[in-house]
């Protein structure tokens, strides 16, 4: 009896002594994952952005992985784990709840939609999970001083800027003076804070504004917005849409004859590969603003692009190439952490200077992010929609510097 | 004043489309009493199999008109036989048959879900010989494929009247509605009318995905959009009326279109809703419901 109990202590002993080394052995670590949590709109209205981002995601952990993993923890491999927000704010909390608490991620990706962003980064900011925002353009995401938020993509005013910048060069360079401006815009977070800085820097700019419209994202028919420019016959229209809206909106003022002299759109919904394959030729002449194009000049862009588009069937957006991007700035994080940690690899984070590897296929400088974690050197370009070859292919106009060789704006789009 | 007559005329046009997806939802109500949550993933079968008929052989938009509502008929019909009449049956005691609504619900999941499979989340339209065609009227602008649509709502709506007047089958349809027991003590097989019933809700949900393919577009839960609007139109023109659904949802689409110049077009969202609740407490039966249904 005495010496079963003594054995038995001693199997104990033995057995922790293996475990602890077996823990400590590589080959062990090599099974060690970081799980990175991923709450998207995978259903609802922003389904296809949302499975964008998936695709893009598991694409760059794929070959992070096949590279190694994390080398500074063992060539610990990246684990994504996806949550279904369907667009809406209060399902988007709950959801990361849950894969901060019950899956225990080690950090948390999301959520581009603008309005389910800001609070789910908030619960990220209240447990100390370190939350990289791809996309989710609404400013204040960034302006909370919070901790433990970072953003790779730029932030809507910025794109408002640029929008302003862009309208005003093609009228130095065309010599085209345009006056009268309409706002139409979808009634979320997104459209509306976009909207906020059209007004003042139309103002800024001596621009007259016509129409200040918002529409809900979910109107089964937009006749009625259309109806409305149609009467208020402005030269520039600014728009702000979901997918499935800016099909709708384009395809229904071609349909009554309602051609302003610029029409610019705001990325998002434009952006989405499915808005040229609804469209098709009713799209012609239309502006719109990308985190990114195809035919950007980077290296690696063509290639990356066309391992996507062999994978997946279409090409890589703004959407994607950030969220692709996103996942090296966290293995970059990662590595220079050396731990999961979560302070260790938020200090980690906070510290990036990210200007070459597979990220870089961006349209601008680096990743580099300030104290509130906004990527500093995030930009714009604008592309037009245009028949190259028979086809409508989007081709990028602005910044001059980064316009397609041999390409010349139609400005205006409508004469 | 012209953006205004232009908003009436537009929503005339679309507001007959509303009417005309609200019609089988009526139908269905007035016959079975039972209001069918699984109406908006009917209309959004009905505009996949638009999409594909139309898609793959190429035919004219309208001659899909031939071929999808009467696939959707044996559709409705297999789906009420197969899987709601077993329920009704165990709940035939019952005066008001609760678990049929829910079980219409979980088709409504089924369906929606079983299309996300199938097709995938994303938007899909099919650009035909009228897609973006319209034609001017004076200095009014029509679109061809909504005055189409527009068309085809008025007259399934007046074949429906004429239908349940004039045909014995349409007969049966009413007599099971005004009172299912005399119905049944009369020779009049209750579940079987069910089952016409139900293919003919979902026949029209296919007449009304015809007619919206054109210049709509299609995904999972399209009906989602067009069910709440269906179900609100139903109830301002009176659960089971065919004239009020018509109508019902020419209201709808005059308040969208025409009071969306007067003010932004999410305000008319509101409104919308507001005459809605305003209803349910001044006139609970709508304009031609029938006080005894409630």
């Amino acid at each position: 009896m005495k010496t079963g109990l003594k054995g038995s202590l001693l199997t104990c002993c033995l057995g922790a002594a293996l475990g602890l080394a077996l823990a400590a052995s590589p080959a062990f670590a090599a099974d060690k994952v970081v799980k990175i949590g991923n709450v998207e709109p995978l259903s609802g209205p922003s389904a296809s952005v949302g499975v964008q981002g998936k695709q893009a995601r598991e694409m760059a952990v794929e070959e992070i992985n096949a590279a190694g993993g994390i080398k500074s923890l063992g060539g610990a491999k990246l684990e994504l784990v996806y949550a279904d927000s369907k667009s809406d704010p209060t399902v988007g909390v709950t959801e990361t709840e849950r894969l901060i608490n019950t899956e225990k991620v080690n950090l948390m990706t999301g959520c581009w939609n603008s309005a389910v962003t800001y609070p789910a980064t908030q619960v990220a900011e209240r447990y100390g999970i370190p939350f990289v925002v791809p996309v989710a353009v609404r400013d204040t995401i960034t302006e909370r001083g919070f901790k433990n938020v970072f953003r790779v993509a730029a932030k809507d005013s910025w794109w408002v800027r640029d929008q302003f910048r862009f309208l005003k060069d093609m009228q130095d360079e065309t010599g085209v003076k345009l006056k009268t401006i309409a706002f139409v815009f979808e009634n979320g977070d997104w459209g509306t804070g976009f909207a906020e800085k059209w007004r003042e820097l139309a103002k800024k700019d001596g621009y007259q504004v016509v129409l200040d419209e918002p529409y809900p994202s979910t109107a089964t028919d937009l006749t009625p917005v259309v109806t409305k420019l149609k009467s208020a016959n402005p030269d520039i229209v600014l728009l702000v849409s979901n997918a499935a809206d800016a099909i709708l909106l384009t395809n229904t003022m071609a349909e009554m004859q309602v051609k302003p002299k610029v029409v610019l759109a705001s990325g998002g919904g434009h952006a989405d590969p499915k808005f040229l394959e609804n469209t098709g030729d009713t799209a012609y002449g239309l502006f719109d603003e990308v985190e990114w194009n195809t035919d950007v000049n980077k290296p690696g862009a063509k290639e990356t692009n066309a391992k996507f588009k062999k994978k997946y069937g279409y090409d890589l957006t703004g959407e994607s190439v950030d969220a692709y991007a996103a996942m090296y700035v966290i293995a970059d994080a990662l590595e220079r952490a050396g731990s999961t940690d979560p302070a260790k690899v938020r200090d980690a984070l906070a510290a990036t200077k990210l200007t070459t590897g597979p990220a870089m296929i961006v349209s601008y400088d680096g990743v580099e992010f300030d104290k509130n974690g906004q990527n500093t050197n995030a930009g714009i370009v604008i592309v037009q929609v245009a028949k190259v070859d028979g086809k409508p292919e989007r081709v990028t106009v602005w910044p001059k510097a980064a316009r397609r060789a041999g390409y010349t704006p139609v400005f205006p789009a409508n004469k | 004043m012209t953006a205004v007559i232009q908003a009436t005329l537009n929503g005339i046009m679309m507001g007959a489309m509303y009417g005309l997806t609200a019609l089988g939802l009526t139908l269905i109500f007035g016959v079975m009493k039972v209001v069918n949550f699984a109406h908006g993933s009917l209309l959004m079968v009905g505009m996949f199999s638009a999409y594909w008929l139309i898609k793959l052989t190429g035919i004219h938009p309208y001659l899909a008109l031939l071929i999808v509502p009467p696939i959707l008929y044996f559709f409705g019909y297999s789906l009420q036989d197969l899987v709601i009449k077993p329920v009704f049956k165990a709940e035939r005691q019952v005066r008001e048959p609760l678990t049929v609504i829910i079980v219409t619900t979980g088709v409504w999941y089924v369906l929606d879900n079983l299309a996300l499979m199938l097709f995938g989340a994303e938007y899909r339209t099919v650009r035909t010989a009228i897609s973006n065609k319209s034609f001017a009227l004076g200095q009014f602008i029509i679109s061809i494929p909504k005055f189409s649509g527009f068309v085809v709502a008025v007259a399934t709506a007046v074949g429906l009247a004429l239908f349940m007047r004039k045909t014995k089958i349409g007969m049966a349809l009413r007599a099971t509605s005004l009172d299912r027991e005399a119905a049944n003590l009369m020779g009049i097989d209750q579940y079987k009318v069910y089952n016409i019933a139900f293919g003919l809700g979902t026949a029209i949900a296919g007449i009304a995905g015809c007619v919206l393919i054109p210049f709509y577009y299609v995904y999972p839960s399209v009906g989602v959009v067009f069910d709440i609007r269906a179900f609100i139109i139903v109830v301002l023109g009176g659960l089971g009326s065919i004239p009020g659904a018509l109508l019902g949802g020419l209201v709808i689409g005059l308040i969208e279109s025409v009071f969306s110049q007067f003010m932004a077009s999410t305000w008319t969202e509101a409104i919308i809703y507001a005459i809605f609740l305003v209803i349910l407490f001044v006139k609970p039966s709508g304009f031609f419901g029938n006080k005894q249904d409630w």
